[in-house]
């Protein structure tokens, strides 16, 4: 999740001078709701006309039923602070965001060209590496990666999937057009907000969401179960398991809602062994053996003998097992290479090689730094730009130039012009706003969209998304451990 | 069923039961204290305080609030009520996906709404009626799981946690009544003492049904320890265990339930062959004694059996 950066906003103008709409201004950035006339945006009108009939103290009211909920359902994550460790909801705010039919047509259609090509480029380069030799993307970029794994040269998985589980961050330009902004190919999170959010704001709304046609979300756990079954293909009983970190883990809530959700077992490290290389968990009727795992852990961790000897959540010889093929583990290990920040830049061309097609969804436009001509763009217009370190995320490394001092421009211009190769920039980005609850009012805040890509033998989008707020006014930061928060996403269907 | 799985089913219902025997205790005792003398109350809160652990921890003085503090709230008190209520929450957490969702919402809200009394001291003003509506509560969630979980191994492992640790609370509480711990206290319990002690278990009421009110230690002591159909005597709970013990790890090999199945069959006996009067003839410290030890010897063999037994030995 990387934090985004606008330019300042221009003068902004209020569309509806009526409660709750008093305090919504619009700023240079796209509004869902709002289209720039003022004029309500006709997917939301039904929404418009909902929320001018509730009194106040009723938002309020649902709002905190809405909160009641995650907090009883333990939808939580925990925050660990000197003294005791808070369990905390994420933010969830009632208002739906939505999405047209037509605009969820070309969203989907452009998400499964990208991760086909993204699974054809991950067999390509653990395999013969045709795309190094024609020249279309470095050699350096792919073999320096530290996501890339030599361990998984040669290995053939099932039907050419790498990613099985993919969660692509969406945003929307001033113009009105979603763009991608990065893919999680590793062990992307949220998809049980997406669903949570779908439960309670379903409870807010009932009569609006009735009427206005909205896609159902509810089968993404049995989608997720066929994905996952589907790659032990000539096998009747399929034994699957979701491998968590634990309960400490933040995202515990989730691996323990998928595990129930699909009705599979959810096991941690310490209940696996591996003999022989097979895997099995330890039961008390005896040793089970384990035919997928859908691991919620990263690379770095799943097998202390390969990876990082001082992990105590992966299992001793998993990898040897995995390579025996004795065990699926989804996703596959060392996708994080071609989610990487420098490599991002060349998927329209890895679309256009692989596919032969135009790219659907545009990229972010990304120089690269280890590109001389880029470098002196960018160390020109750094005041313009956001600059981030290739290999990071979670906003780590970064430097959004609009809002930076010249002092930290400087400094940061010297670590740019050090290692070049470990740095891309792009141009700031106006985030979409969204109407949402912001205590007494409706104002806009800045959204996401973050869709889920199921790839087993098929491909399958459940047409939903999980779209993270940035819950503070002018703020774009939407991660949750900075002040993010979610809303429920309203696929309308045709 | 995953052993780590098993264990903390086994551990939740273990902490629950712990709580809700807390509560109970404390519930009957702030209802009766009033009715009693300042001698009789404090000798009746000396047993409370035994009953639950907290001996050298709980002040013993006429302020029943800081007591009450002490065994419900205190955190740092590994025994209080919150505590475990806590401990069943961090186990239920372990286990989320194998739990409905009723049963953790239950459960969860209890914790979350006794969690702020830690704090904060407005429980005090009716005190007796905020451990009536905990054990309202735990009741609740009782019969939630029993009605929304199925009763496969899981559910038999959570009547397993329940009741062997029902059967030792209850030895307990006969103990400080009949056996060793009753020189905890130096006054010999009264009448009214022994109402408490029913009430304790829950059962004034099917005692009376069973023997009219006519009060007698040694009634008490055969029908908290041997009626076969009241759900807090001793004897019920090890047929429950025992039956759980039949469910659990289904695929188990002989060689390994054989161990488990020779304690369970020597407990069920020891409750079968034994007549309240020779115990009343003295034996009966030894006797529950015997039955707690009994129960730790199952909990002990069960995961050696199926929870924490090595790897090479099944491989």
């Amino acid at each position: 999740m990387q934090p985004l950066a606008v330019a300042a906003d221009s003068p902004s103008v209020v569309p509806d001078r009526t409660a709750p709409f008093a305090d919504y201004r619009l700023g240079a950035a796209y509004d869902e709701m709002f289209a720039r006339d003022g004029s309500v945006r006709p997917p939301y009108a039904a929404l418009v006309a909902r929320l001018k009939s509730l009194p106040p103290e009723e938002l309020h009211r649902r709002q905190q039923a809405c909160e009641t909920i995650f907090l009883h359902q333990g939808i939580t994550f925990t925050v660990y602070s000197d003294k005791q460790a808070t369990e905390r909801i994420i933010p969830t705010d009632l208002l739906p965001r939505i999405v047209t039919a037509a605009e969820w047509e070309r969203i989907e259609a452009g998400l499964k060209q990208r991760i086909q090509a993204l699974n054809l480029f991950l067999r390509d380069i653990y395999g013969d590496g045709r795309v190094l030799k024609d020249g279309i993307i470095p050699r350096s970029l792919i073999y320096g990666s530290k996501h890339y794994r030599r361990e998984m040269r040669g290995l053939q998985v099932a039907h050419g999937s790498y990613v099985n589980v993919c969660g692509t961050d969406l945003v929307r330009r001033e113009d009105g057009a979603f763009v991608v902004l990065e893919d999680n190919l590793r062990v992307p999170s949220g998809v049980s907000y997406m669903l949570a959010n779908r439960d309670v704001v379903r409870r807010a709304f009932p009569n609006l969401f009735r009427s206005q046609n909205v896609s159902p979300i509810e089968h993404y756990p049995r989608e997720l179960l066929l994905t996952l079954r589907s790659l032990v293909p000539f096998q009747q009983d399929v034994s699957i398991a979701v491998l968590t970190p634990g309960v400490f883990n933040s995202a515990y809530f989730e691996h323990a809602f998928l595990a129930r959700q699909m009705g599979v077992e959810l096991v941690e490290g310490r209940d696996l062994l591996v003999n022989d290389n097979v895997v099995y968990a330890r039961t008390t009727s005896g040793l089970k053996r384990i035919d997928v795992i859908y691991r919620r852990i990263d690379d770095d961790f799943i097998d202390p003998l390969i990876f990082r000897d001082d992990s105590a959540l992966g299992v001793s010889g998993l990898f040897n097992a995995y390579r025996a093929g004795n065990v699926v583990i989804a996703n596959a290990l060392g996708t994080g290479v071609a989610d990487d920040k420098a490599v991002y830049s060349y998927v329209p061309r890895l679309i256009r090689y692989y596919l032969s097609e135009e790219p659907i969804l545009e990229s972010v436009e990304t120089f690269l730094c280890r590109e001389p001509k880029s470098l002196s763009h960018v160390l020109a217009r750094l005041d313009q730009l956001v600059v981030k370190a290739v290999g990071e995320s979670g906003g780590y490394g970064m430097l959004v130039g609009p809002h930076a001092s010249a002092a930290e421009r400087e400094a940061f211009a010297a670590r740019l012009k050090a290692d070049p190769d470990n740095y891309i920039a792009q141009p700031t980005i106006q985030l979409s706003t969204a109407p949402t609850f912001a205590g007494d009012g409706i104002e806009p805040r800045h959204v996401d969209l973050r869709p889920f890509i199921l790839r087993g033998e098929e491909t399958v989008i459940v047409p939903g998304a999980l779209t993270r707020v940035a819950l503070s006014r002018g703020s774009l930061v939407v991660n949750s451990s900075q002040g993010g928060g979610s809303k429920d996403t309203w696929v309308l269907s045709a | 069923m995953l052993s780590r799985v098993a264990d903390s089913l086994y551990w939740m219902s273990r902490y629950l039961e712990r709580a809700e025997h807390s509560a109970r205790l404390l519930a009957v005792k702030l209802e009766s204290t009033v009715e009693q003398s300042r001698e009789d109350a404090e000798a009746s809160w000396r047993r409370v305080v035994a009953a639950l652990a907290a001996e050298g921890r709980a002040p013993i003085e006429p302020d029943y609030f800081a007591v009450t503090h002490e065994l419900a709230f205190e955190r740092l008190n590994e025994a209080s009520l919150l505590a475990s209520l806590s401990f069943a929450r961090d186990n239920a957490r372990q286990v989320r996906e194998q739990l409905s969702v009723e049963v953790w919402e239950n459960l969860n809200r209890l914790f979350l709404k006794l969690q702020p009394l830690a704090q904060d001291a407005g429980w005090s003003r009716n005190p007796a009626r905020l451990f009536r509506e905990i054990l309202q509560d735990m009741h609740t969630l009782g019969g939630v799981t029993n009605s929304t979980l199925s009763h496969g191994e899981g559910w038999y492992f959570l009547e397993l946690g329940r009741h062997i640790e029902r059967a030792q609370l209850v030895c307990r509480l006969l103990d400080l009544h009949f056996g060793e711990a009753r020189a905890v206290v130096p006054e010999a319990p009264k009448y009214a003492d022994w109402l408490v002690l029913l009430k304790y278990c829950t059962a004034f009421e099917p005692y009376c049904k069973a023997h009219t009110v006519a009060i007698s230690p040694e009634k008490i002591a055969e029908f908290l320890l041997f009626d076969p159909e009241f759900p807090h005597s001793v004897r019920f709970s090890i047929d429950r265990a025992c039956e759980a013990l039949v469910h659990v790890a289904p695929g188990a090999p002989p060689g390994r339930r054989a161990a488990v199945e020779r304690l369970a069959g020597r407990l069920r006996a020891s409750a079968d062959f034994t007549e309240i009067d020779e115990l009343m003839a003295g034996s009966i410290a030894r006797y529950l004694a015997d039955i707690a030890d009994q129960c730790e010897q199952i909990h002990e063999a069960v995961y050696e059996a199926y929870i924490t037994y090595g790897a090479e030995t099944v491989l």
